[in-house]
């Protein structure tokens, strides 16, 4: 029964597994449902395994009991795309109206559903994949529409998580791997830092040390010693240095705030620091970057075992990385260009690594992110991404 | 969707007697008293314990995942045992730890009337090998899965699969008497491995409406005024809306935060509709949401 139902399921890319079919089957059979709407909860709790299917098994079974229609995933995407460009109209009426070249006036006589379906009929024209021109809404282009782009008053669309379904982004096929994994959580991250440790041993004498009390005993003539040692505790040390300014870096926020919470939780020496785009004379140790400046030479008295961990997207004018005084806050000077100082701080620390929230196809388009990546191994802020930045965080050298 | 809510309240006597008459395997969920309970989930339940499979339970914190097997054990009148889950815990631990410190102490000063020749004697049995071995059917609720690696996740499900495990020490297998009615609970976002979900009945529970969560106050209020539901449970939604809040309240803050606002004598409800939120330390539990919250409420308009 419902083989066909089964199969659609599959065909929209819901994992179901023919053994949890088999155990519909079972269920149906042992008389335990009576009504389509048992037919709907038991057939989601035992068919579909995670939450992100939840909406599409609700399309599928729309589709299929009550023949709505099923709408072909590409359609599905740009209503996505369409109501977040709405989301980003609200919020800022005037940009997104100069983005798009039309008249702020003109679109705010629309109401909210003509300007949905404004925005998707603007989507539609567009009938190919688009990436890196001027017009079209796309990705990592210079169109003042999309995300990852370069327009100075460009805006992003899609792309930042949401409550419960995955990452979107527009148009980008590739991006669906990548809203499969989901947003970072804090426990994904705990699982990708579980490995940095440098444990040492500290706190009460509880774990028997049982080579050690076999050894006693055997002196004591035979009489049981029971020796204790203290357990083993993380005494990593460790620097966190987060770029938490300008406009590139708001998409990563929440990400990097996860990170931060997780690092502030889990190692017992912690520092965090904070810097705009790149690391010039100072680094703040306070987010507003204005009250307490730590100086990058004072940096050098710590121990140099301590590991570096920077997060930024790496990206900015060439100027700010390679020229004196190139901070593009006027009243930041500095004695060295700030490539000088990342190279001092690579130095000093050999285990330091740049963690980047852009993927990593995107790097080669900037050119700073080349120039650093020859500074620090540079790393994806996701959780393979993590996994590799902490092996090299603990490689031996 | 309609969503019923069922709730009774049933003097645990009564109830006891009655299900002593029944056999556990017909009866069904359906709500216990500090429970409210959706439709749809209660079916889930009941679809679980017919085809005898864990349930896996996901949903951001405070959305009942755990009170639910709470509500089920109530309802039932079965035995809960809860196995937190530890991310230092290894397998064997969950089912039998076999104590051998105290069997070379009774060995080395024999004053204690175990017999130290039986391993079996310093075999305890841990909340794992105790739903195995009890004689009635109980609720085994595995809390916070995630905590724990992948291996201890699938091995685990090997064992509540085939109902029995092996006790190495005293080599002898223990069958389950009665299968246990198993509730895992997860708060990651990520997905368990595939084998684990091939094995559980899958359900995330959602944060309730603030419909729901009317009733849910309701029930632990049963003579609240209908100004202060409305207006704390209106503001709750607003404040769980704030930007930037790294820890959002839950239900569990709520109740609290009614409890507290009932609490104090000068409290008027007007109060909240203009802004003044007493008592932001029930909900806001860390210091940067704190004062975050402190700050924006001021400026919220309910």
């Amino acid at each position: 029964m419902f083989t066909s139902f089964f199969y659609l399921l599959r065909q929209v890319g819901i994992p179901v597994s023919p053994t949890s079919f088999l155990r519909l089957q079972r269920a149906l059979g042992k008389g335990l449902i009576n009504s389509i709407d048992d037919f709907y909860t038991a057939a989601r709790a035992i068919l579909v395994k995670s939450e992100r299917y939840f909406d599409l098994y609700d399309q599928v079974f729309a589709h299929h009991f009550k023949g709505a229609e099923l709408k072909d995933p590409e359609e599905f995407e740009l209503d996505q795309v369409a109501r977040a460009m709405l989301e980003e109209w609200l919020k800022d009426p005037k940009g997104m109206a100069d983005a798009l070249g039309m008249d702020e006036n003109e679109l705010s006589k629309l109401s909210p559903e003509e300007l949905l379906q404004y925005f998707l009929d603007r989507l539609k024209e567009q009938t190919e994949e688009h990436h890196g021109g001027k017009k079209w809404i796309g990705t990592g282009g210079t169109s003042p529409v999309g995300h990852s782009g370069y327009h100075p008053g460009g805006m992003r669309v899609g792309g930042v998580s949401r409550n419960k379904s995955a990452v979107k982004v527009a148009m980008d096929r590739r991006y669906r791997d990548y809203s499969q994994e989901g947003p970072l959580t804090q426990a994904q991250i705990g699982e990708a830092l579980k490995r940095l440790r440098n444990l040492v041993p500290s706190g009460p004498m509880d774990q028997v040390d049982v080579d050690e009390t076999i050894y006693q005993t055997m002196k004591n003539a035979g009489e049981i010693e029971i020796i204790f040692r203290r357990s083993l505790k993380d005494r990593l040390k460790v620097i966190l240095a987060i770029d938490n300014g300008g406009w590139s870096m708001d998409p990563y926020i929440a990400v990097v705030q996860t990170l931060f919470n997780y690092a502030r939780a889990q190692f017992k020496e912690l520092k965090t620091f904070f810097f705009h785009n790149t690391i010039y004379d100072n680094i703040w140790e306070d987010p507003s970057r204005y009250r307490k400046p730590h100086s990058i030479d004072e940096l050098m008295r710590r121990d140099p075992d301590t590991r570096v961990i920077i997060v930024g997207d790496a990206s900015m004018a060439p100027y700010e990385l390679m020229s004196t005084d190139g901070s593009i806050h006027i009243e930041e000077r500095s004695t060295k260009p700030s490539l000088e100082r990342l190279k001092f701080i690579a130095d000093t620390f050999s285990h330091s690594v740049w963690l980047n929230p852009k993927m990593e196809v995107e790097w080669p388009y900037t050119r700073t992110i080349s120039v650093i990546r020859e500074i620090f191994p540079m790393f994806e802020l996701t959780i393979d991404g993590l996994e590799e930045a902490v092996q090299h965080l603990m490689s031996k050298n | 969707m309609m969503i019923r809510t069922i709730y009774k309240k049933i003097s645990f006597l009564a109830r006891s007697k009655r299900m002593q008459n029944q056999t556990s395997a017909t009866d069904k969920f359906a709500g216990a008293s500090k429970y409210i309970l959706d439709e749809e989930l209660a079916q889930i339940v009941n679809i679980s314990m017919a085809l005898e499979m864990p349930l896996l339970l996901k949903g951001e914190p405070g959305t009942g995942k755990t009170m639910l097997a709470h509500a089920i054990s109530e309802s039932l009148n079965m035995r809960l045992i809860v196995l937190n889950v530890k991310s230092s815990m290894k397998l064997v631990e969950a089912l039998y730890q076999y104590d051998t410190l105290t069997r070379l102490n009774d060995s080395r000063f024999g004053d204690s009337k175990r017999d130290v020749s039986n391993i079996e004697e310093y075999i305890k049995m841990g909340k794992i090998g105790q739903s195995f071995m009890s004689e009635e059917r109980v609720v085994l609720l595995i809390d916070e899965i995630d905590k724990a690696d992948t291996d201890f996740q699938d091995d685990m499900l090997d064992v509540l699969d085939q109902m029995e495990f092996d006790i190495i020490e005293i080599d002898k297998t223990k069958r389950a008497k009665k299968r246990p009615v198993i509730i895992i609970t997860s708060n990651a976002k990520k997905d368990l491995s595939d084998p684990f979900l091939g094995r559980c009945n899958f359900h995330h529970i959602a944060f309730p409406e603030p419909d729901m969560m009317r009733r849910i106050v309701q029930v632990h209020f049963p003579d609240i005024s209908k100004d202060i539901l409305e207006s704390s449970v209106r503001a709750f939604y607003k404040m769980r809306d704030l930007r930037g809040i790294e820890k959002k309240p839950a239900t569990r803050e709520l109740i609290n935060w009614i409890r507290a606002l009932q609490a104090d004598p000068d409290f008027n409800v007007k109060q909240l509709v203009k802004g003044d939120m007493p008592y932001l330390g029930v909900l806001f539990k860390k210091s940067p949401d704190y004062a975050m919250a402190r700050n924006s409420v001021a400026r919220l308009k309910i």
